[in-house]
């Protein structure tokens, strides 16, 4: 029980801590879902929003289509998951298309070698952070 | 015993739920049910049943995540084993470049026993620093290292550790992955002897373990029958002082996608002890007890490993696996009936078969998971077979803004 008496002050602590802020405009709108099946050309991490770390942003190619786009996946996924070039993905996302740029998906699922990654839920709230498919701190590479 | 945990700990969590909507962070909660044959996974079968709950909350801020876990496990039978743990941890993301980045991670832990294990109680640190960068988008090139140290109840264990790895892998149009990896190790017990008696000892002391508790049986008996001990038999010396091991280690993985639902991968790990050897002449192992012997430092030797991934519909998924080691402990003496050395140094080889079903929904997860082991070793009292069955869930609320962040 002490031990969880020290954990509360943390947890007031935290909660003071305002939550990060998002670019004007570029956000998850559930009307622009899609889902596409595409091929990775390129990885990259790429400054999305103000005051936040870079996101890991894959390019990818539409299969058939061959169309282009930006996916938008996490910031912290950068060190958690090793995605490749060449790999197929399925994604499902929030397209934002704004003329004279690469249209860009803002993933809430993504689907990579047969395993199922939940980034957002139904309405966009991210969720990358934590659940099954993510271990965090030292833990994300150590060796007991 | 759990139901008295989970009392303090559920109103702690419904508070931070209230008071913090919009504030980025994401609960994480877990419950799993174990069920062992062999706890003390000796020749001495005994069965016990394992209730473990956690808590985690993850909050990141700009390149900054902090993560506060805490976790409770209660063992029906042996009540002595039943252990609280907590963590604490921070870890930063530093970009370097557009393919590159370097993360930085720091935390702390605790692991707090009762009664008998009391021993095992310890409080420990890690850093890590690692690099990752795209050689080519197909291809990805990590170096890592990682340092540890943790002071425990019976400062027999008392140790610092450290490992350097360097591993590149690279994706091919056949949907195949080939991964190497190179690894150097080095651990250090800081104090792992217990001075020598006055009148002469036999070479296999009952167990003291310093802080121990009391004595036990000795070895040879399984961990059941310790009253007090903590599986290690330690050995005389008069000098004290501290003593390393050391290792470096080669591994090749490759893996193979097949359709959509289908993930198959076989890796290979060889390792060689390169320094020392292990401080003690005898060591045990616990089910689901953190144990300075089952870790990577210890042994030289192979490990052959064979998985599949099968991915169903509606979010099912199935894993299974097989492992095979053969794993040779320097230092650690294998023991007799009566406890005296029997002139080997111990040597096990282990198959052990794992499955594990699991069903996502959009906010949780429940699982079933399974596995055999079969043990052969020099060491009579470590010839066993057994099963260990496990199930639960795991539950996961972000507490984030809608929207991009």
């Amino acid at each position: 029980m002490r031990s969880m008496i020290m954990v509360l002050p943390l947890l007031v602590a935290l909660a003071a801590v305002p939550a990060t802020g998002q670019g004007p405009g570029h956000f998850y709108n559930v009307d622009t879902e899609i889902g596409i099946e595409a091929t990775v050309r390129e990885i990259v991490l790429e400054p999305r929003y103000k005051g936040t770390v870079p996101f890991l942003v894959l390019r990818v190619e539409e299969s058939g289509t061959a169309k282009a786009f930006d996916v938008e996946i996490a910031p912290s996924w950068f060190f958690g998951q090793d995605v490749h070039g060449g790999e197929k993905v399925k994604i499902v996302g929030s397209l934002t298309e704004v003329p004279g740029t690469k249209p860009t998906i803002i993933a809430r699922e993504l689907k990579l070698r047969g395993e199922t990654f939940k980034l957002r839920d139904k309405r966009g709230f991210p969720s990358w952070q934590g659940g099954p498919q993510r271990k965090r701190g030292i833990r994300r590479f150590g060796r007991t | 015993m759990i139901i008295k945990k989970m009392r303090h700990i559920i109103p702690l969590l419904m508070i931070a739920a209230t008071l913090l909507p919009g504030w980025g962070a994401t609960f994480y909660l877990s419950f799993s049910q174990h069920s062992t044959q062999n706890l003390f996974q000796t020749r001495d079968a005994v069965s016990d049943q394992i209730s473990a709950f956690s808590l985690a909350i993850d909050q990141d801020f700009s390149a900054l995540s902090l993560l506060v876990k805490a976790e409770y496990s209660a063992f029906r039978e042996a009540s002595g084993l039943s252990f609280f743990a907590a963590d604490l941890g921070l870890d930063y993301l530093v970009p370097a470049g557009r393919k590159s980045a370097f993360y930085f991670a720091a935390g702390v832990a605790g692991q707090f026993y009762r009664q008998t294990y009391e021993p095992f109680t310890s409080l420990g640190a890690n850093l890590l620093g690692a690099f990752k960068t795209y050689l080519a988008p197909s291809s990805i090139m990590k170096a890592q290292w990682q340092g540890a140290y943790a002071a425990y109840k019976d400062p027999l264990f008392d140790y610092l550790s450290q490992t350097a790895s360097l591993s590149i892998d690279k994706y091919f149009a056949s949907r195949t992955t080939v991964k190497a990896d190179a690894e150097w190790g080095y651990k250090y017990f800081l104090h792992p002897f217990v001075p020598e008696p006055v009148e002469a000892a036999p070479l296999a002391m009952p167990m003291s373990g310093g802080g121990a508790g009391g004595g036990g049986t000795g070895s040879g008996g399984g961990g059941q029958h310790y009253q007090g001990g903590s599986g290690f038999v330690p050995r005389y010396s008069s000098a004290g002082g501290g003593a390393g091991i050391g290792h470096v280690s080669v591994s090749l993985l490759t893996a193979q996608g097949i359709g959509d639902a289908v993930g198959l991968s076989a890796s290979a790990v060889r390792q060689w002890v390169v320094a020392g050897e292990n401080p003690f002449l005898s060591i045990e192992e616990f089910y689901f007890v953190q144990n300075p012997s089952a870790d990577s430092f210890s042994w030289e030797g192979h490990q052959l490993n064979g998985r599949i991934t099968l991915a169903f519909p509606w979010d099912v998924s199935l894993k299974t696996g097989y492992t095979y080691s053969d794993k040779t402990y320097p230092g650690v003496e294998s023991l007799g009936a009566d406890g005296l050395p029997l002139g080997l140094v111990r040597n096990d080889r282990r198959r052990l078969l794992e499955a594990r079903l699991q069903k996502d929904f959009r906010r949780f997860s429940v699982f079933l998971a399974y596995s055999h082991v079969d043990n052969s070793s020099t060491d009579p009292l470590f010839v066993w077979k057994s099963h260990f069955i496990m199930g639960g869930f795991e539950w996961n609320l972000p507490t984030g803004r809608k929207g991009g962040v």
